[in-house]
C-alpha cells in the first residue's frame, strides 16, 4: 500500500510539474463546456433564422414576434447584406426572406404574398423548418384569408348587395376571425418523462465535454508509462520489491484520483455557472465518474504498453481521446446518429459513459438504472488493466 | 592563422573568457587544455561566429569574426561537442546536408561523402539512421560533418568524451592525418594525454584565462623539473593531517588528493618518499601503492592551479 | 535561396519520418473526418447526403380515430416526410410512453378520444355557437429528453398540422355561423359545407395561403449537389493544419536544444536565412497535409471542394496564417515541451474558436469577432463558399484575411526571435 501511495505522489509531481498543465486541466475544459453550451450546438432543438425584414411594417413586425414565439425556431433579424455573406458561408442553414409587399393592403386585397425560406441544399430539416414558419405566421393573415372566404361565400348565398355591406361584411368577419384565433386554446401538449429534470442544451454538452477532457488525460498515463521506459525509471521499479500489478494499480490510481479532482471542478463549473442539477445524486454520480475515469485510466495504461516513445503516446492519446469522444456522442448528440451507427459506437467507453451521464443528468436515472453503463465501465476497466499486465509482465518474460 | 586579442565572454556576473591572447600559425595543432567549465568551449564558439565577445577581437586568416562572419565560416570547420545532427536522417543525408549548407554541390559532394565516410569508417553504415549508431559512430560522423568541406582551420571541441578506446584511437589518428595534409587545428581537451600526443603547441586554461602557453617541453620546463608522487591507500583515508602535515615537508611543492590517492609534486622524490612513509605510518594509514610519474602537462597545471585537471 | 530551400526540406523530411507526426497530422484529421462521416449517416447510408436526424423513429397512439386523428396519420406518414419520419402505429399509451423511456423512439404522438369531435361541430352546435364552446382537448408529444433535435421536428409538423385544423375551423366557423344565424343555410348544410372546408385546409402547402413560405436553395445552381461532408472535412483539416504548423515551429527549439541550430550558424548561413528556411518547411508541411487531406478525401468520399484553383489558393493562404502563429508560440516559448503542449492547446482553441467543431454563428458578436483572428474562421469560410459553388473571385476577402495574417505574425515573429538571445547565441 505504501508503494501505491509513493507512485501516486510521484505522478501527481510530474503531472503539475508543468503549469501549462492547468491549461487543459481546467482552463479549457471549461472554456469548451462554455461555448458549446451557448453555440448552437444542436442540442435545445433549436435551429437558427435569419430574417430580412424588407418590409418593416407593423404586419411584419409581429410575423417576427410570432416566429419568436415559435418553439424550435431561433429568429435573428439582420441586414441583407450580414445574412447573404453568413449564409453564403454556410454559417447558417435557413433564412427567411418577408418582402416589401408583405403589407396589411396586399392582404385586405387578397393578392398572395410569397416568403422565401432560403436553405442550404439537401438539408432535410427544411420541410420541418417551413412548416413550423407556415404555422407561426399563418395566424397574422388568417383573418384575412377568413374575412376573404366568408364574402365569398356570401356571395354565393347572394346575402350581400351593396358595396357597402360587403364591406361591412368583411369587417366583421374579420373581426370575429381574430378573436376566433386569438382565443383558440393550446391544442398540443408536450410532455416530458416526469422523473427528467432537466431539460437544458447544456447539460449534453457539460457531460460530453467532461467525458472528453477527462478521458484524454487519462489516455495520457500512456504517455508516462513511455515516459518511465525511457527515462530507465520503469526498469528501476521493476527491480524494486514491486509487482507489475502494484506498479499499474498505482499509475492508474494517481492519475484516476487526479481525473477525479478535474471531473470535480467541471461537475462544479456545470452546477454554479450552468446550474445544472449535476448534484442531484452525488451517490450515483460519484459511482458514474469513478468507473468511467477507471475505464479510461486502464485503456491509458495499455496504450502506454504499446507505444515506444513519449511524443508518440502524447499525440496517440490526444487523437484517441477525440476519435472516441466523437462517435461516442460527446461533441454531437447521439440522435443524429444513424440506428447502426449507433449501437456499433457501444464498443467505446466513452458511449457509455456520456449515455450513463445523460441518463443521469437528462431522464433522472437512478443507480439501478445505470446499471447496464456502470458494468459495461467496470467491464472495460478490467479488461483493459487485465491486458496491460499482461503485456507488461511479457515484456519483462521476453 | 588564428590571432585571438583579449578576448573577453560575460553572461550575467559569470566571466567564461576572461582577456585571452594568443595565435595559432597555419598548419599547426594548438590544444586547449583544461577542466570542465575552464571557458575552451565558449572560446571556440565565439571564435566560430556563434557567441559574440563582450570586448575583445580575433582573426581568422585575417578575417574578423566580428567584422566578417561570414569569410570566416566559410574558412572555417566546427565539430562542436554536442552530437549536433539529425537522428531521424541516415549518415549519408546528413553529410549531404550539412555539405550543401558549405556550398558543396553534385559529383563532388558527392564524392567526398564518399571519401571521407570511409574515412571514419563508417561506409557500411552509410544509409542506416543516426538513431541507430552507437555512441562512437555519432562521434565519428559529428566530426565527419565537420570536416566535409576541406576547411583551412577545424575547431574540434572534446571529441573524443564518452567513447570507446578504439574510436578514440581511430579519430586522434584522423586528426593527425587531416594536420599533415595542412588543415591548422584547434582542439580542445581536458585529457592531457590528447593534447600530449596531438599538440604542437597547447595552451591551458583555468576559470576562463589561459594559465600558460607553448610548447609541451616549454610548458613542462616551465613547471620545473618536478615529479610526482602518486600514493594509494589499503584503508580509508579519513583522517585529513596526513594532507596538511605532508604539504609542510620541505622539497614537496604541491599535494592534492583524487579521489583515494595522494599526489604529491615535488623536486626530490628520493628524499620525500622515507617521509612520506612515516607520516603516513604515524597517523595510521596503510599504504598500499607508490608510483613514480615523470613530469607531463597535468603535472604543469596541477603546479599551477594546485588542482587536478580531472577536478 | 538555396540553402532556405534545404533547409525547409530536411525539415519537411524529418516531419515526414517522425511516425508521431505522421499520426498526429495526416491519420488524425482523416479519422475524425471518417468519424464524422460515420456519425453523419455519410457512411451507413451510402447515397445520403444531407445533414441533421433522419429517420426519426416517432410512435402514434391514434385513439381519435376520427378524420383528424387520421389525417395526421397521413401527414406524419406522407412521402414528403419519408426521409426524415419513421412513424409507428402504437395501441396504447403505455406502450408508447415505454418505447421513449427506453430510447427506442423520440417521441410518441397522442391523439385523444374525440379530438376530432372537439374541433368539428356537429350539426347541432352550429346554432349554439360562441367563441368559447371549442373544449381543449390537446395532442400530446411525449418528449424522450436525450433527443431534443427530433423532438423539435417532430413537434414542428404536429404545429403546423394543428395551425391547418385550427385555420380550417376559423374559416368555416367564420364564414358559415352568419349565414346560419342569417337563415341563408340551414345547419345541416352548414356541417357539409364545414367538412369540405376543414378537409381541403387540412393539407399541407394549401396554394390558398395568403402568406406562403417558399422553399428555395438559395444562390446554388441546381445541378450542384453539396455534401455535409465538405463542411466537416476542411474544419478538420484545417484543425490539424494549425497543429503541424505549431509542432513544426517546434523544430526550431528542438534543434537548438539537440546543437543542430548551433552549427547551422556557423555555416555560411546568416540567420535570416535560417529562419526563412525553417519557417518554410514548415509551410511545405502545411501545404502538403492539406493536399493529401483533400486529396484522399475527394477520392474516397466523393467530396467535390469546388472550383480547384480555389482550393488552392485556399490551402497556400491558410498555411502562411497558420505558420505565422506556429512560429510566434516558438518565438514565445524557451522549451520545445511548452511549443508542444501550447501547440495542442492553440489548436484546440482555434479549432474551437474558428467553428472547426461547431457552428458558432449564434453565437454572442463577440466571439464572431474573436473568432476572425483564427486561420481556421477565414478558411472555413472560404471552403463553404467554394463548396457552394462559388470560386477563387468570390473568396477574395478570406484569402486576403489569411495573407494579411500571415505575413504580419511572421514577421513579428521573425522581429522577436532575431532579437532573441535564445535564438542567435547558443
Amino acid at each position: 500500500m505504501h508503494s501505491i501511495f509513493a507512485i501516486i505522489r510521484k505522478d501527481v509531481l510530474l503531472r503539475f510539474a508543468s503549469p501549462s498543465e492547468w491549461l487543459f486541466f481546467l482552463f479549457l475544459p471549461v472554456l469548451f463546456t462554455f461555448v458549446l453550451g451557448m453555440g448552437n450546438y444542436g442540442s435545445d432543438g433549436k435551429v437558427t433564422l435569419l430574417v430580412v425584414d424588407e418590409a418593416s411594417n407593423e404586419i411584419s413586425a409581429r410575423v417576427i414576434k410570432a416566429l419568436e414565439r415559435t418553439p424550435g425556431l431561433r429568429p435573428e433579424v439582420v441586414s441583407r447584406a450580414e445574412t447573404e455573406a453568413r449564409f453564403g458561408t454556410r454559417k447558417v442553414d435557413f433564412w427567411l426572406y418577408l418582402p416589401a409587399d408583405l403589407s396589411e393592403k396586399h392582404l385586405r386585397r387578397g393578392e398572395q404574398i410569397q416568403l422565401l425560406l432560403y436553405q442550404q441544399p439537401n438539408n432535410l430539416r427544411a420541410v420541418a423548418v417551413q412548416r413550423a414558419i407556415q404555422a407561426a405566421i399563418g395566424g397574422e393573415s388568417l383573418p384575412f384569408e377568413a374575412a376573404h372566404q366568408a364574402v365569398t361565400l356570401a356571395e354565393q348565398y347572394s346575402v350581400l348587395r351593396t358595396e357597402e355591406e360587403r364591406q361591412q361584411y368583411f369587417n366583421e368577419a374579420f373581426q370575429s376571425a381574430h378573436v376566433l384565433w386569438t382565443q383558440a386554446p393550446q391544442r398540443l401538449e408536450v410532455i416530458r418523462p416526469s422523473r427528467a429534470p432537466v431539460y437544458d442544451p447544456r447539460a449534453h454538452a457539460s457531460a460530453g465535454q467532461l467525458i472528453t477532457w477527462v478521458f484524454i488525460p487519462l489516455f495520457g498515463i500512456s504517455a508516462l508509462l513511455a515516459y518511465e521506459r525511457n527515462t530507465g525509471t520503469l526498469a528501476r521499479i521493476m527491480t524494486t520489491p514491486t509487482s507489475q500489478a502494484i506498479f499499474l494499480a498505482g499509475t492508474i490510481g494517481g492519475q484516476v484520483l487526479i481525473a477525479l479532482v478535474q471531473m470535480g471542478l467541471l461537475v462544479g463549473f456545470g452546477v454554479f455557472a450552468l446550474r445544472l442539477p449535476w448534484m442531484r445524486d452525488p451517490w450515483t454520480l460519484a459511482v458514474l465518474l469513478f468507473t468511467s475515469a477507471l475505464a479510461a485510466g486502464a485503456i491509458g495504461v495499455f496504450m502506454g504498453t504499446l507505444v515506444k516513445n513519449e511524443a508518440q503516446a502524447n499525440n496517440l492519446s490526444i487523437l484517441m481521446g477525440m476519435v472516441m469522444a466523437l462517435l461516442g456522442g460527446c461533441w454531437y448528440p447521439l440522435e443524429f446518429f444513424p440506428d447502426a451507427v449507433k449501437m456499433i459506437v457501444h464498443v467505446l467507453p466513452t458511449t457509455w459513459a456520456l449515455e450513463g451521464m445523460v441518463n443521469y443528468l437528462m431522464r433522472g436515472k437512478s443507480l439501478e438504472d445505470l446499471f447496464p453503463q456502470l458494468a459495461a465501465l467496470t467491464g472495460f476497466a478490467v479488461l483493459f488493466f487485465v491486458l496491460g499486465l499482461w503485456r507488461l509482465w511479457r515484456e519483462q518474460s521476453v | 592563422m588564428i590571432r585571438v586579442h583579449n578576448l573577453t565572454k560575460r553572461f550575467g556576473h559569470l566571466t567564461a573568457v576572461d582577456n585571452l591572447t594568443f595565435e595559432v600559425k597555419e598548419g599547426e595543432i594548438f590544444s586547449l587544455l583544461g577542466p570542465n567549465g575552464a571557458g575552451k568551449t565558449t572560446t571556440i564558439s565565439i571564435l566560430a561566429t556563434l557567441l559574440l565577445p563582450t570586448s575583445g577581437e580575433a582573426w581568422i586568416d585575417g578575417y574578423s569574426i566580428l567584422q566578417r562572419p561570414l569569410e570566416v565560416r566559410r574558412l572555417i570547420g566546427v565539430v562542436p561537442q554536442e552530437i549536433a545532427l539529425y537522428q531521424d536522417l541516415s549518415g549519408y543525408e546528413n553529410l549531404w546536408f550539412w555539405g550543401q549548407m558549405y556550398g558543396l554541390r553534385g559529383a563532388e559532394l558527392r564524392q567526398r561523402i564518399r571519401m571521407t565516410l570511409e574515412q571514419v569508417g563508417l561506409d557500411e553504415k552509410a544509409h542506416h539512421k543516426v538513431r541507430t549508431y552507437s555512441g562512437g559512430m555519432k562521434r565519428r560522423l559529428n566530426l565527419a560533418a565537420g570536416l566535409l568541406h576541406h576547411p583551412r582551420v577545424l575547431f574540434l571541441d572534446e571529441p573524443t568524451v564518452g567513447i570507446d578506446p578504439q574510436s578514440r584511437r581511430a579519430i586522434l589518428d584522423f586528426v593527425k592525418s587531416l594536420n599533415r595534409e595542412g588543415m591548422t587545428i584547434l582542439y580542445t581537451t581536458h585529457y592531457m594525454e590528447e593534447a600530449q600526443e596531438l599538440s604542437h603547441r597547447v595552451g591551458i586554461m583555468d576559470h576562463g584565462r589561459l594559465i600558460a602557453l607553448g610548447t609541451q617541453s616549454a610548458l613542462l620546463q616551465q613547471a620545473g623539473e618536478h615529479d610526482t608522487l602518486v600514493l594509494s591507500f589499503e584503508n580509508d583515508l579519513k583522517p585529513q593531517p596526513p594532507l596538511e602535515v605532508l604539504r609542510h615537508l620541505s622539497e614537496v611543492i604541491n599535494v592534492s588528493r583524487e579521489g583515494d590517492r595522494i599526489k604529491v609534486l615535488t623536486t626530490a622524490p628520493e628524499e620525500v618518499l622515507p617521509h612520506l612513509v612515516t607520516v603516513c605510518l604515524e597517523h595510521g594509514v596503510r599504504i598500499r601503492s607508490v608510483e613514480v610519474i615523470e613530469p607531463n602537462l597535468e603535472t604543469v597545471f596541477l603546479k599551477l592551479t594546485g588542482r587536478a585537471l580531472r577536478d | 535561396m538555396r540553402r532556405i530551400l534545404l533547409i525547409a526540406l530536411k525539415d519537411l523530411l524529418l516531419i515526414l519520418r517522425d511516425r508521431s507526426m505522421v499520426l498526429m497530422i495526416l491519420i488524425g484529421p482523416f479519422l475524425l473526418t471518417f468519424g464524422m462521416g460515420l456519425i453523419s449517416g455519410r457512411m451507413g447510408g451510402g447515397v445520403s447526403q444531407s445533414s441533421g436526424p433522419r429517420d426519426i423513429p416517432v410512435a402514434i397512439v391514434n385513439q381519435d380515430g376520427q378524420m383528424l386523428g387520421n389525417a395526421l396519420v397521413n401527414v406524419l406518414s406522407s412521402p414528403e416526410l419519408a426521409v426524415l419520419l419513421e412513424p409507428v402505429l402504437v395501441p396504447d399509451v403505455e406502450t408508447a410512453k415505454q418505447q421513449v423511456e427506453a430510447d427506442q423512439v423520440a417521441a410518441a404522438i397522442i391523439v385523444p378520444t374525440g379530438f376530432t369531435q372537439s374541433l368539428i361541430p356537429l350539426a347541432k352546435e352550429w346554432q349554439a355557437w360562441s367563441p368559447s364552446s371549442s373544449s381543449n382537448l390537446a395532442i400530446q408529444i411525449y418528449a424522450n429528453p436525450g433527443r431534443p433535435n427530433s423532438v423539435a421536428i417532430i413537434e414542428s409538423i404536429v404545429r403546423e398540422f394543428l395551425f391547418r385544423v385550427e385555420k380550417g375551423r376559423v374559416l368555416g366557423l367564420t364564414a358559415i355561423t352568419p349565414l346560419v344565424t342569417a337563415g341563408a343555410i340551414q345547419s345541416t348544410q352548414a356541417e357539409e359545407i364545414g367538412r369540405a372546408l376543414g378537409e381541403s385546409l387540412a393539407r399541407a402547402n394549401d396554394a390558398k395561403d395568403l402568406m406562403q413560405v417558399a422553399i428555395t436553395e438559395g444562390g446554388l445552381t441546381p445541378s450542384h449537389e453539396v455534401d455535409v461532408m465538405s463542411s466537416l472535412a476542411p474544419g478538420m483539416a484545417l484543425l490539424f493544419l494549425m497543429f503541424t504548423a505549431t509542432y513544426g515551429a517546434r523544430s526550431l527549439l528542438v534543434e537548438r536544444r539537440q546543437q543542430t541550430l548551433q552549427r547551422l550558424m556557423m555555416t555560411p548561413t546568416s540567420p535570416i536565412q535560417i529562419l526563412l528556411g525553417k519557417g518554410f518547411g514548415v509551410y511545405l508541411s502545411g501545404v502538403l497535409q492539406q493536399l493529401v487531406l483533400i486529396g484522399t478525401s475527394t477520392w474516397l468520399f466523393s467530396l467535390n471542394w469546388g472550383d480547384a484553383l480555389g482550393v488552392i489558393a485556399l490551402i497556400l493562404c491558410a498555411a502562411l496564417a497558420a505558420v505565422g502563429w506556429g512560429l510566434l508560440v516558438a518565438a514565445w516559448a524557451r522549451t520545445p515541451a511548452q511549443v508542444a503542449s501550447a501547440g495542442s492547446a492553440l489548436m484546440l482553441l482555434f479549432g474551437l474558436l474558428g467553428g472547426s467543431f461547431v457552428d458558432l454563428s449564434s453565437m454572442p458578436s463577440p466571439v464572431y469577432v474573436l473568432s476572425r483572428v483564427t486561420p481556421n474562421a477565414w478558411g472555413l469560410d472560404g471552403y463553404a463558399i467554394l463548396a457552394g459553388g462559388g470560386s477563387l473571385s468570390q473568396i477574395g476577402q478570406p484569402l486576403l484575411a489569411l495573407i494579411l495574417m500571415g505575413v504580419s505574425l511572421i514577421v513579428f515573429a521573425g522581429v522577436i526571435l532575431m532579437h532573441s538571445r535564445h535564438f542567435t547565441q547558443a
